[in-house]
């Protein structure tokens, strides 16, 4: 009976997780060629060994840096809501509407307010010309802004919840026995809320790393975060490129699973978790 | 370490709602006070407020004679155990108890130093290095009993504490609770809805009703000299007789009864009350002793409790009610003759 | 510290404005950096839709001017002409589909993980929500040519994976539904006489609908807002939103069209989220399910 209703949910996702990872890791050793004989080889991997090498590079740098302040944003933004009234309301309403924006449409969004042509600059009177490339820039200002942006309203979201269900009366506890605001921030507040900003930390470092639409429109053409990199060599028409599509892929994969098996271990240090 | 602790017409109200509706009473320093009342009196709304976590509509808390209006909770010198212990999670049991010596700035170690002392008050000597969750129910409200107190709270604030706990455990809170006052000697405001727990615990009773303060007074009092019907009939007083005082005695269904000693009644209507518990029953021709008064009555109903028996006994339109041990054989129908002492009688105002 | 107040000289009741949360209430030092950060705050999460909505009534707007030189609906006539309805169409039907399938498939997996009789369940709940680990572009490459070789089309390949990628929202959110829900009610109602099915339908479903209907929100999102797997896997032959957005933006000069389209790729689950709030205000059981119900039950005795 239990089986029978966790099935087809678990035949979904085990197809989706164990198949596109099996696949990944079949085409990319060689051994599902479109055509031509099955052999097993590295080839994939070392054909764009340099540009795998710097995708990854940037791609954790894109990743730790927006979960980073995403993290920071949203857990101020998480305690502004929680302690304040009024002023919390406000900042929960707008931090609410940008979590069903997809991303596609943030990136449209932040292009339109921080590119040479936008609003930002023009705001300041600086004109284009002497406007820093923050879209398509070295610095890949943009993307870290767009993933930031909708991210730290998730973090506001996950932790504004624990703290208003779980954290409130041990706050009131706290002050009874005399602890003043800055103190309960350091000593309650912010420890409850550990366990949910790491696994925030986790979703978002994770979703940031292996996501293509935010990279390929607000960044620039080299070098290429590593589903850019993945995406080019799929869609390009030489027979190889499928194969080091996947192992693009299976490299982004381990590394994300690696990252997911770090946080976990974050998680089960902090005391909170059962 | 201990305070005093006055409430000034305290009044509550949430929109158009009154919660707390002119509250006035004062605990002296070293006192027990139960705050007793029905779900919904408003008596949790009393402690938040002496606490300073809700802000009162208008009234005033006097610690020490000075007003605490403004005090943010945290500066007031209160701690308060609440009904569910709310030990912090990520902390060591110790380190809970230590908790307001930390935020207070003391270097860690006294912090636990004190703390130890504290757990072995409460008799957990040896469970510092514990987890919270290592930890039964009646133990994790000794850890936080504990936490209050290592607090040194100038008014000890308990919000129904053990109300949670079984009986057998409330009554070992029960007796830790006396032996903590015997050491300490704190100023404690005690929310409770149960008035055996009021009774056992407290020196003096607040009992409140949909939000007003209806007596402040010893317990015995409150159960022999209930101020009115609704004190009576809150503190389990199930002996009611309607009637007229004249010339300061009660004329009822039982007849007339002259006030206790020293004690005068105002003339005009007035509702004879007086706990079952002083009833005597007689089935042999005997004397009316001294200081009693006797009614001669038959058995209108019998209800078994286990080693006792409830009976209700009539005399005219008149019902006494009175508890016997089950063996006596007191059946319906049968005659006998009720003994009320005259010290065991009010009259209350009728309704 | 205190104030001394002589006797019988009663303190001016509170200002009826300022809360009557004791911890809540305002102090001068903190007020000024609280307001401080939280118009911030406000600014951080509202500035990026500012442009959207200028955009959107800018018929001209050349480069130095602050504000559009020429307001009007050109970026409207132009997203129609260049399919946005059918795109929006096509959105709509994509997300419902998905909410469709994936909301009683994480309920009834939620369910059985939830009563425990779910053999391995830690790697049954890890598969479960492994999707949300793996980036979307690896199950699309791995999988695109199992999905051609079994001449699965191409919809059908899209609503697949973004099932699979909603289940862990789905499946996380019917846990913490079920984790409240109190399976005596169901007992209580057949001792009352209800049959299996009167129990789903009027006590199971009714008691956790709160939770069906976040679940169903978030696979809506899923489905709403997907751009990688609709455009590889669907292979063209659905054109959603997003993919519109995308090719407008990726070009030069088309920002009122894409402003447009964005706007309408807003709106519908901006609508959604409130009216779940709105749902789950009126409906008594939502905050109760959310409460820290399991830590409130007093433990026995040692």
């Amino acid at each position: 009976m239990s089986l029978a209703l966790v099935s087809p949910a678990l035949l979904v996702a085990g197809f989706v997780v164990i198949g596109g990872i099996g696949m990944s890791l079949v085409q990319s050793l060689g051994l599902l060629p479109l055509v031509g004989v099955p052999s097993l080889s590295l080839d994939a991997y070392l054909a764009n060994g340099e540009e795998l090498l710097i995708g990854t590079g940037l791609s954790l740098a894109i990743a730790t840096a927006s979960t980073v302040l995403s993290c920071i944003i949203g857990l101020t933004a998480a305690v502004v809501i929680t302690q304040g009234r009024r002023t919390g309301r406000i900042v929960a309403a707008v931090s609410a509407l940008t979590i069903p924006i997809p991303h596609l449409i943030g990136a449209a969004a932040i292009g339109l307010l921080i590119s040479d042509a936008g609003i930002i600059p023009r705001m300041l009177g600086i004109p284009g010309t002497e406007w820093p490339d923050l879209v398509g820039g070295p610095w890949w200002v943009a993307v870290v802004l767009e993933y930031t942006w909708k991210e730290s309203a998730f973090v506001a979201l996950v932790v504004a919840a624990v703290l208003a269900t779980r954290v409130a009366r041990y706050d009131e506890t706290a002050a009874l026995l005399g602890a003043g605001r800055a103190r309960r921030l350091r000593h309650v507040v912010i420890p409850l809320a550990r366990p949910a900003v790491i696994v925030s930390a986790i979703i978002i470092f994770v979703y940031t790393f292996g996501s293509y639409e935010v990279a390929w429109l607000l960044g620039r053409p080299y070098p290429e975060p590593l589903p850019v990199l993945a995406f080019r060599l799929f869609d390009s028409i030489t027979l190889t490129s499928r194969p080091e599509a996947a192992a693009v892929a299976v490299v982004t994969t381990a590394i994300s699973l690696a990252v997911v098996a770090i946080g976990m271990a974050c998680l089960r240090r902090t005391p909170l978790w059962k | 370490m201990s305070a005093t602790l006055e409430i000034d017409a305290l009044v509550k109200t949430f929109g158009a709602a009154t919660a707390l509706d002119g509250i006035s009473f004062a605990v002296s320093a070293g006192e027990c006070l139960a705050v007793l009342g029905p779900s919904g009196s408003g008596k949790s709304t009393v402690l938040r407020s002496i606490a300073g976590l809700d802000v009162p509509s208008s009234g005033r808390i006097l610690v020490d004679g000075a007003d605490v209006a403004g005090v943010a909770p945290e500066r007031r010198g209160m701690a308060m155990v609440f009904q569910r212990p709310l030990l912090f999670p990520h902390l060591s049991v110790l380190d809970n108890v230590a908790f307001a010596a930390t935020v207070s700035g003391q270097p860690k170690s006294e912090a636990r130093a004190d703390a130890r002392q504290f757990l072995e008050l409460v008799q957990l000597e040896g469970f510092g290095d514990r987890s919270i969750t290592a930890l039964s129910g009646g133990q994790e409200q000794r850890v936080a009993l504990a936490r209050a107190l290592a607090a040194r709270p100038r008014v000890l604030l308990l919000d129904e504490p053990f109300s949670a706990l079984d009986p057998e455990l409330r009554a070992d809170m029960h007796s830790l609770l006396g032996q903590i006052r015997r050491q300490l000697n704190p100023t404690i405001v005690m929310v409770t809805h149960d008035r055996d727990e009021a009774a056992v615990v407290a020196d003096r009773v607040a009992l409140l009703s949909t939000g007003r303060l209806l007596q402040h007074d010893t317990v015995e009092r409150l159960y022999t000299r209930p101020a009115s019907i609704e004190v009576s009939r809150l503190m389990g007083g199930r002996i009611e007789l309607a009637g007229e005082v004249r010339s300061g005695v009660h004329h009822s269904a039982i007849g007339a009864v002259l006030a206790p000693e020293g004690e005068t009644w105002a003339d005009g209507p007035g509702m004879l009350v007086v706990r079952h518990e002083a009833v005597h029953v007689s089935t042999l021709p005997v004397e009316v002793p001294p200081g009693m008064v006797g009614v001669e009555v038959v058995v209108a109903d019998r209800r078994a409790r286990g080693p006792r028996a409830e009976i209700t006994l009539a005399c005219g339109d008149g019902l006494l009610e009175a508890e016997v041990p089950a063996s006596r054989p007191l059946a319906v129908g049968q005659s006998a003759t009720a003994h009320i002492p005259r010290s065991a009688c009010t009259v209350v105002p009728a309704p | 510290m205190a104030m001394l107040i002589p006797y019988g000289q009663r303190v001016t009741p509170d200002d009826p404005t300022v809360s009557s949360r004791g911890l809540m209430r305002p102090r001068p030092g903190g007020r000024t950096l609280r307001l401080t950060i939280a118009a911030l705050l406000t600014v951080w999460f509202a500035l990026p839709l500012v442009p959207l909505l200028l955009w959107f009534f800018a018929d001209r707007w050349s480069a130095p001017a602050v504000l559009p030189t020429e307001w009007g609906f050109d970026g409207v006539t132009s997203a129609l002409a260049n399919g946005a309805v059918p795109a929006f169409g096509q959105s709509l039907a994509l997300a419902l589909v998905v909410a469709a399938i994936a909301t009683p498939l994480g309920a009834m997996a939620a369910r059985a993980l939830t009563r425990g009789a779910v053999p391995f369940p830690r790697l049954v709940s890890g598969i479960l929500l492994a999707p949300l680990a793996l980036p979307a572009f690896v199950a699309v490459m791995g999988l695109t040519i199992v999905l051609l070789r079994a001449r699965v089309p191409g919809v059908v390949g899209v609503v697949i994976l973004l099932v699979a990628a909603a289940l862990p929202y789905t499946v996380y959110t019917m846990r913490v539904a079920y984790a409240a829900h109190d399976l005596a009610y169901e007992d209580e109602a057949r001792t009352l006489g209800a049959s299996r099915w009167n129990v789903l339908w009027r006590v199971h479903l009714p008691l956790v609908a709160p939770g069906l209907a976040r679940a169903a929100f978030l696979a809506f999102l899923v489905g709403w807002s997907d751009y990688v797997i609709t455009v590889l896997v669907g292979g063209g032959t659905i054109v959603t939103l997003p993919l519109l957005v995308a090719s407008f933006a990726a070009g030069v000069g088309n920002d009122a069209v894409v402003a447009v389209l964005s706007v309408s790729a807003i709106v519908p689950p901006l609508v959604l989220l409130l009216a779940l709030g709105r749902f789950g205000r009126r409906y008594p059981t939502a905050s109760y399910l959310h409460g820290p119900t399991a830590s409130q039950s007093p433990k026995g005795s040692p």
